[in-house]
């Protein structure tokens, strides 16, 4: 028995059973959960130069239905945090990105992307406001992480402190009962909506706390010293309810909150209009530009896109991978599907992929090639399961 | 008396007589994680050592299954269409795949013993 396909991300290629598969391999670092994920008996995967989860004991299909109804935490230490500093780095930053500095106030958090002079997306990032003056705070995907800091010293002056911060463990804590887990340490994060940053004080650390996540339910995401991450972790694993859930467990969430991987769904050769990522861009930032690959996006806006992502069930109960053609019922092909597998709160697959643009105005029927089967499919809207983001007390 | 016979490549295989019942192992099924579907071979279809002839899909991914002997497939578990999870449940019992009749008995020769196995999958 062997692999066949796999998450791009999440596995590397090659003999499922082999030891490098399961991250035996050498030369692999640890996050500062290494300790917390052998002694809950993880598997370990390498995934992006770490050794991390792919999954405790349980499996994925319980850890997914524990973040659902419950809360997870999830180590997500590999990812890069980058802080940024220096006069009028909200004007700097907006020829970088496209958002606007204007309508974020300190400590907001805006979903964005690099992008290159075509116009596609070079890394899907978080960026916050912080509350220091001429400050930002990013969190960028761990592969993407060179490439990014490449990209910040192309585009930014000398006079802008780029810093990758390398001595913090980054956390997600995940479900509809993170919120109350987390204010038995931090009473203030109660009222803090969803997309807003603060620090906070415990045991005299600092933490960096933001309520948001990759999951569609209610979370945060917590930077914390690495000196501290593991006893922090420990007492939040002493919560009632508290659990640990792994990268499996992750993808599977993220596919039903039909929020995008880089490397899978996006990628240098996708813009953000036909990853359906427009509702990111201000509209005033479409209309007077000054941003990398703005002209190539106005154009894609003006004059649509040949291909668009889009939710697709398939039906019955294969699951329906990366890479999968999908075809038109007199089998061309019209799209493929760049993340798919098994919905655990749906019971059935799932994916997410591109399809012609002129194909989705007639509304035709598609089929899914996996392995020479036509599976009969259905175009959905996104996302599969309802985001529950606390947007704050009304 | 029924004989169990394992492959490198985890899969099992009970022979009585001519017939053998094949399946994966219990330590292919924990590495899998959880499984969510198995497709499976049409009865009559002829296998052949080695070939790929049915694959199972865990949350994580698609793995191919190669069948331990040639022969003819003679029944696939329908069990698994609806209760995929009793090959994580019970990989050497209610979750086999496919029974076939064996074409070539001398084929079993070169697969495992339970005890190689062991030793295969210790290392």
């Amino acid at each position: 028995m062997t692999e066949e396909g796999s998450w791009k991300q999440l596995c590397c290629h090659g003999d499922y059973m082999s030891e490098a598969y399961w991250g035996l391999e050498q030369n692999l670092k640890t996050t500062p959960l290494y300790k917390i994920h052998n002694d809950n008996r993880a598997k370990l995967v390498p995934f992006a130069g770490y050794h991390l989860p792919i999954q405790y004991e349980n499996g994925i299909i319980a850890e997914h239905n524990h973040t659902r109804n419950s809360v997870s935490i999830f180590d997500v230490s590999h990812m890069g945090q980058i802080k940024i500093s220096g006069p009028m780095i909200y004007d700097a930053m907006e020829k970088i990105l496209p958002i606007s500095f204007s309508k974020i106030a300190p400590g907001q958090i805006k979903y964005t992307q690099f992008l290159n002079n075509e116009g596609k997306i070079i890394d899907d990032l978080m960026i916050c406001r912080t509350f220091e003056e001429d400050h930002v705070w990013l969190v960028v995907n761990a592969d993407c992480t060179s490439k990014d800091l490449d990209h910040l010293y192309n585009n930014l002056n000398k006079a802008y402190k780029i810093e990758l911060i390398e001595d913090r463990a980054l956390i997600a804590l995940q479900g509809p009962n993170s919120s109350n887990i987390l204010k038995t340490f931090f009473q203030e994060i109660d009222d803090m909506p969803f997309m807003t940053a603060d620090w906070f004080n415990y045991n005299n650390e600092k933490f960096f706390i933001s309520r948001c996540g990759y999951t569609g339910e209610d979370g945060f995401e917590i930077s914390i010293k690495d000196r501290y991450a593991e006893k922090f972790i420990n007492e939040l694993l002493q919560c009632e309810g508290v659990k640990l859930a792994g990268l499996g467990a992750r993808n599977s969430l993220r596919m039903e909150a039909g929020l995008c991987l880089y490397g899978n769904d996006i990628s240098s050769s996708v813009s953000p209009i036909e990853a359906g990522l427009t509702w990111s861009i201000p509209k005033e930032r479409i209309e007077n530009g000054g941003f990398i690959g703005h002209e190539p996006i106005k154009k894609d806006l003006e004059n649509g896109v040949e291909r668009q992502l889009v939710g697709i069930k398939p039906m019955g109960k294969l699951p329906a991978r990366e890479g999968t053609q999908i075809f038109d019922k007199n089998e061309k092909t019209i799209g493929e599907i760049t993340s798919g597998g098994y919905s655990p709160s749906l019971q059935g697959p799932i994916a997410m992929g591109y399809i012609n643009s002129d194909i989705l105005k007639s509304n035709c029927e598609i089929l899914l090639n996996v392995r020479g089967n036509l599976i009969p499919a259905e175009i959905t809207s996104l996302p599969f399961v309802e985001h529950k983001y606390f947007r704050g007390n009304k | 008396m029924a004989e169990i016979y394992f492959t490198k490549d985890h899969e099992w295989i009970k022979v009585e007589d001519n017939i053998g019942v094949v399946g994966i192992t219990a330590y292919a099924s924990e590495q899998l994680g959880d499984i969510v579907f198995v497709e499976l071979p049409e009865e009559g279809i002829t296998a052949e050592i080695g070939k790929d002839i049915a694959v199972v899909e865990s949350v994580k991914a698609a793995s191919e299954v190669y069948s331990p002997v040639s022969g003819t497939i003679i029944k696939s578990n329908e069990d698994l269409n609806s209760t995929p999870e009793i090959v994580n449940e019970d990989p050497i019992g209610k979750g086999w795949f496919y029974e076939i009749k064996i074409s070539n008995n001398d084929e079993l020769s070169e697969l495992m013993s339970e005890e190689e196995y062991q030793k295969h999958i210790g290392d």
